[in-house]
Order: structure tokens, then sequence, then C-alpha cells
């Protein structure tokens, strides 16, 4: 096998050559389409993570508070009855209105603390 | 950036004359090998800001130029499979209709040859053979374990004798 390989250049190409090439630096470089839209890709990017990161925030604390049982049920013993003096009438998840109020006037709560809590509108 | 222009200037003088031959046996045509050349010191000119001195200045310019190359090889695969065409063929096609080219049948044929090869094993043969760099500085460059390299060129070296001889028989 031969290291000839019988190929050409036009005459006089690396003097030419070499006298463009170093005029590289002084030409003006046109941005490519890469660079024309990268600030909007990067625009739509942080977009996409800011959607994603307050799905995920949100979409945690949601499930966490399903998953933890934190109805207003439990919240509402929790604040009137941190002690757990009072006991639940039937069932510790109570979601029945009429269990809600038994469970209200058992723990003797106030008008004013209800008005707190923002459950007034049902006495 | 005067400074930078002197070196980027002295890059040009030290290495386009070998860079060309280097990428005029990769892509076959002096045409392709003249706009390739013109990318590849864009690039270089565009990165020597942030040369650190790693690496040699030779054995990064030269990764430049290879990756550049390998890069317009992958993508002229992509253009002739969008054109349901091979790559080979094309390459072929533009060897035979190149103008530089004033060679026997046989050199043409070893052209043509080397068009088929994969375009890594085809660096490496091209790089060792031609540009007859050390396999140190192939690895260097490519970042290649040197056993791998050898392995390749020895591969590259069979094919291409193998394609030669098949061409023989075939006239």
């Amino acid at each position: 096998m031969t290291k000839k390989t019988g190929i050409s250049v036009p005459e006089g190409y690396f003097t030419q050559l070499e006298t463009r090439l170093q005029s590289i630096p002084h030409q003006e470089v046109r941005p490519t389409v890469i660079q024309k839209v990268s600030p909007w890709l990067a625009y739509a990017a942080s977009l996409a993570i800011l959607a994603a990161l307050g799905n995920f925030i949100f979409g945690r604390a949601a499930a966490t508070e399903e998953e933890m049982g934190l109805d207003y049920i439990s919240y509402l013993s929790q604040s009137l009855d941190p002690d757990g003096q009072i006991e639940l009438m039937e069932n510790p998840t109570l979601t029945e209105e009429d269990d809600i109020r038994s469970f209200l006037i058992a723990s003797n709560i106030s008008v004013e603390q209800l008005t707190e809590l923002n459950y007034e509108e049902d006495y | 950036m005067e400074n930078l222009e002197q070196v980027f200037n002295a890059i040009v003088k030290n290495y386009s004359e070998r860079l060309y031959w280097h990428v005029r046996r990769m892509v076959g045509t002096h045409e392709d090998a003249d706009d390739l050349l013109q990318d590849i010191f864009l690039k270089i000119w565009t990165a020597l800001p942030s040369f650190r001195g790693e690496a040699q200045l030779y054995t990064w310019v030269w990764r430049i130029a290879t990756n550049e190359t390998l890069n317009w090889l992958r993508r002229e695969k992509v253009r002739a499979a969008l054109r349901f065409q091979s790559v080979d063929s094309e390459m072929e096609r533009r060897i035979m209709a190149d103008p530089y080219f004033n060679g026997t049948a046989a050199q043409r044929e070893l052209f043509k040859a080397l068009a088929r090869l994969p375009e890594k094993q085809r660096q490496v043969f091209v790089m060792r053979w031609w540009d007859e760099l050390s396999y140190e500085e192939i690895s260097a460059i490519t970042g290649t374990s040197v056993g791998a390299l050898k392995a390749s060129y020895h591969i590259a070296k069979e094919k291409l004798q193998l394609n030669l001889s098949q061409a023989e028989v075939s006239k």
C-alpha cells in the first residue's frame, strides 16, 4: 500500500489559505441558529423548571397532608384539645357534619374561638 | 486581544498546511477540506481565550481539528440518509469528481476504500499512516488508549488491503 495519494491543491493555495485564515479575527462572527434561539430556550427552560418545582412542592404538601390525615377535624381537635382529653365520640376520622357539631359542642368551644378558626358560618 | 491574535496567527502558520492534509484525507475532496478547515480555524479562534494550557497547544489544536472533522463526517452521514443515499457512495462520487485528484487508478481506489471505513478507524489510520503521529500523540489527541488505537489501526489497514485486493480482482 502506497503513502502517495495523488491528491493536490490549486497553485499557491497554502499562501492564500494562510492569509484567509489569519483574517478570521477581523471577521464579524455571525451568530448561529442555536446562539440566536438560546436566550428564548433559556427563558422557556426556566419557566419549565419553575412549573416543575411548584408542582413538586405543592403537590408534595397536598399529598403529605392527605397521607397524614391532617384534615380540618384533626386540625380543630389539635387546636382545641391539645392534650387529647376530649374523646372523639365515634370515629377518629369524623367527616359528617353532625359529628363535627357534636365534637364542637363537647369541646365547649366559644363562638369567638370559632370565628378565629373561620367556622362562624355554621353557627 | 492583540496577544491572542498573535497566538492565533502562529497557529495558522504552524498548523494550517498539516491540518489541511489531515482533513483532506479524511473528507476526500479539496472543496470540502477547504470549507471544513475554515470552520476549524474559526472554532480555534473562538475557543482560544478559554485555552488554559492544561494540554499542549499542539494537542489542543489537533483535538479541535479531529473533533470537527468527525462531526462533519457524521453530519454528512445524516444528510446522505435524508436523501436516501449511502454516505460511502456519495463520498466516492465526490472523490471521482474532484478536479484536484490526479493520482493513479490504484490511488483513487485507496481513497474510495478509505471513505468506506468507519470514521474512528479512518481517523486513526490517517493520523498514523499519513500524518505520521505516534500512538502516544494520537492517544493524547483522541483520548483513546494506545492499545485500542493499535487495534483500530490494524483492523483499518486489513480492511483497506482487502478492499484494494478485491478492487484489483474485479478489474
